[in-house]
C-alpha cells in the first residue's frame, strides 16, 4: 500500500492486476444482476410490496451471509485469488471450477499451492467458464428440443447420475494419490450424508474438519507436503 | 394462463442476459491473458499452459449438463432469461430454487408458479434470489485482499503447512459430494464405483505406460463411461 509502483516486485504487480480485474468485473456483474429486479420495477411496473420484500431479503441474507463467509474461506486455499474472483462471478464452484482446476494442474504437471499451479488453474477456470457459458447459451436457444432429449427415458439415468460420475472419477484419482489426507474428510462426509446435512453447511464444515485433521497428522509427522 | 411469464420471458431480460454474458467473457479473457503473461515470465511454456487451458475446457463440458437441466426445470416457473442469468452469474441450482421459494413464501404464496403466483410474487422471488446471490460476490469484492493477506501469513510462517491446507480443503469439498451417492446406494453408488474404476484405469495407463495426453481427457472419458454404466444398470435393475 502506498508504495511507488516502480518499487513493486513482479509478483506484487501481478497480484495488483488480479485484484484490479477481479474487482472491476465482479462489481460490474453485481450491478448488472441487481438491475434485473429494478428493470422489472421500472419497465414493467411490478414492484413487490415493501413488507414481504424486506422480510424475504432478511430471511435469505440471514443464512447467505454466514454461509458465504465460510465458503469463501474454504475455497481460497484451493482456488487462489484470481480463481475466487472467477468463481464468485460465475458460481458453480464445487461442481465445475474445482474439478477443472484440479485436472488441469495434473495435465500441465504443476503442483497446487505454487505460483505455477495458480497460473494453470486460473487459465483452466477461465476456459471452463467460456465452455460452460456457451453450453448454457445453447441450452437457452435449444430449450424445447433439449428438454425432450434430457427427459428421454433411456438416457435419463445417465443425466441423473452426472454428479456421482464426476465425483467418483475425481475422488478415485486424487484419493489414490494422497489417501492419508482423504480418510478423515471421507469419514465425516459419509456421516454428514447419513445425517442428511445440507450441502451448503456440509462443505465448509467438511473443509474445516479436514484441515483440522490434517493439522493433527502433520504435527505427528504422519503426512508431508 | 400465467401472465407473469409474458413479462418473465420479455426481450429486455434476454438482452440484459447477453450484456452480462459479455462481461463474464471479458473477465475470462482478461484473466487468461494476465495469467498467460505471468506464466511466461516465471518460465511456463506455451505448450504447458495450452494443456492446462484445454484440460479446463474439456473437463467443463459434461459437468455443465446438470446446469442446463436446472435451467430447463426453472424455466417452467420463472421463464427462460432470468434462470439463465441467475445460473450464469454466481449461480447454483439448489440455492436458486430456495431463493425463489423464500421470495414466494414472504408473499404468502406456497408453491412456485402455482395459483396465486402473480407477477408481484414473481418480482419478489427475483429480488430475493438476486440479493441472496449477491452477498458472496460483495464479500469477495470487499474482503478478498484481506483474506489473501491472512493466508499469506500462514504461508510465510510454514509453506509446507499451507500446501497441506490446500490439499485438505480440496478433499473436504470433494468428499462431501463423493459421500452422498455412496450412502444413497443403488444406481448412484454403482455410478460412483464405475467412475472410480475407470479413472483408476486411466491413472494406471498414464503412470505405468506414460500415455501423457490421456491426462487431459481422463475426466470426460471416465465420466461418460460411468454414465453409460448408469444406463446399463438402470436397465438391469428395473
Amino acid at each position: 500500500m502506498g508504495k511507488n509502483p516502480s518499487n513493486l516486485t513482479a509478483d506484487e504487480i501481478f497480484d495488483r492486476q488480479v485484484h484490479r480485474i477481479g474487482r472491476a468485473t465482479i462489481l460490474t456483474c453485481i450491478i448488472l444482476a441487481l438491475s434485473i429486479p429494478l428493470m422489472a420495477a421500472v419497465v414493467f411496473g411490478i414492484m413487490p410490496p415493501i413488507g414481504p420484500l424486506i422480510s424475504g431479503i432478511i430471511t435469505v441474507s440471514s443464512f447467505m451471509i454466514p454461509l458465504s463467509i465460510a465458503e469463501i474461506l474454504s475455497f481460497y486455499p484451493i482456488l487462489g485469488a484470481s480463481g475466487l474472483y472467477i468463481s464468485y462471478t460465475t458460481g458453480n464452484i464445487a461442481n465445475l471450477k474445482v474439478p477443472c482446476a484440479a485436472i488441469a494442474m495434473e495435465a500441465a504437471e504443476v503442483k497446487p499451492s505454487t505460483k505455477e499451479g495458480d497460473i494453470i488453474s486460473t487459465i483452466a477456470m477461465a476456459g471452463s467458464v467460456i465452455v460452460c457459458e456457451l453450453i448454457l447459451v445453447a441450452g437457452v436457444l435449444l430449450l424445447v428440443p433439449l428438454s425432450g432429449c434430457l427427459q428421454n427415458p433411456l438416457l435419463k439415468p445417465a443425466f441423473d447420475q452426472i454428479l456421482p460420475a464426476l465425483f467418483g472419477s475425481l475422488g478415485a484419482y486424487f484419493i489414490l494419490k494422497n489417501y492419508r489426507l482423504a480418510v478423515i474428510p471421507l469419514v465425516f462426509g459419509i456421516l454428514f450424508s447419513i445425517a442428511n446435512l445440507n450441502t451448503a453447511i456440509a462443505v465448509p464444515l467438511g473443509v474445516f474438519i479436514s484441515i483440522f485433521g490434517a493439522r493433527v497428522l502433520y504435527k505427528k509427522g504422519l503426512i508431508k507436503a | 394462463m400465467n401472465e407473469y411469464l409474458e413479462i418473465a420471458n420479455s426481450g429486455y431480460f434476454y438482452l440484459w442476459g447477453a450484456v452480462i454474458l459479455l462481461v463474464i467473457m471479458i473477465q475470462a479473457v482478461l484473466f487468461t491473458r494476465l495469467a498467460w503473461k505471468e506464466g511466461k515470465r516465471i518460465g511456463l511454456d506455451n505448450k504447458r499452459m495450452l494443456k492446462g487451458l484445454r484440460a479446463g475446457m474439456v473437463s467443463a463440458i459434461i459437468p455443465s449438463i446438470p446446469i442446463v437441466i436446472s435451467l430447463v426445470a426453472m424455466s417452467a416457473v420463472l421463464g427462460v432469461p432470468f434462470p439463465w442469468i441467475r445460473l450464469s452469474v454466481i449461480g447454483s441450482a439448489p440455492y436458486e430454487l430456495l431463493g425463489a421459494g423464500i421470495g414466494a413464501e414472504s408473499m404468502g404464496v406456497e408453491s412456485l408458479g402455482g395459483t396465486g403466483y402473480t407477477e408481484l410474487v414473481f418480482a419478489n422471488s427475483v429480488w430475493v434470489m438476486t440479493i441472496g446471490a449477491m452477498w458472496s460476490g460483495l464479500l469477495v469484492f470487499f474482503f478478498l485482499k484481506r483474506i489473501k493477506k491472512q493466508y499469506k501469513k500462514i504461508e510465510n510462517r510454514d509453506p509446507d503447512w499451507m500446501k497441506i491446507i490446500t490439499g485438505a480443503a480440496f478433499f473436504g469439498v470433494i468428499c462431501v459430494f463423493l459421500a452422498r451417492p455412496v450412502t444413497a446406494g443403488g444406481l448412484p453408488l454403482i455410478t460412483v464405483i464405475s467412475g472410480a474404476v475407470l479413472m483408476t484405469g486411466c491413472a494406471l495407463l498414464i503412470e505405468k505406460f506414460k500415455i501423457k495426453w490421456l491426462r487431459e481427457f481422463a475426466l470426460p472419458i471416465s465420466m461418460v463411461g460411468a454414465m453409460v454404466s448408469a444406463v446399463i444398470f438402470a436397465g438391469i435393475l428395473s
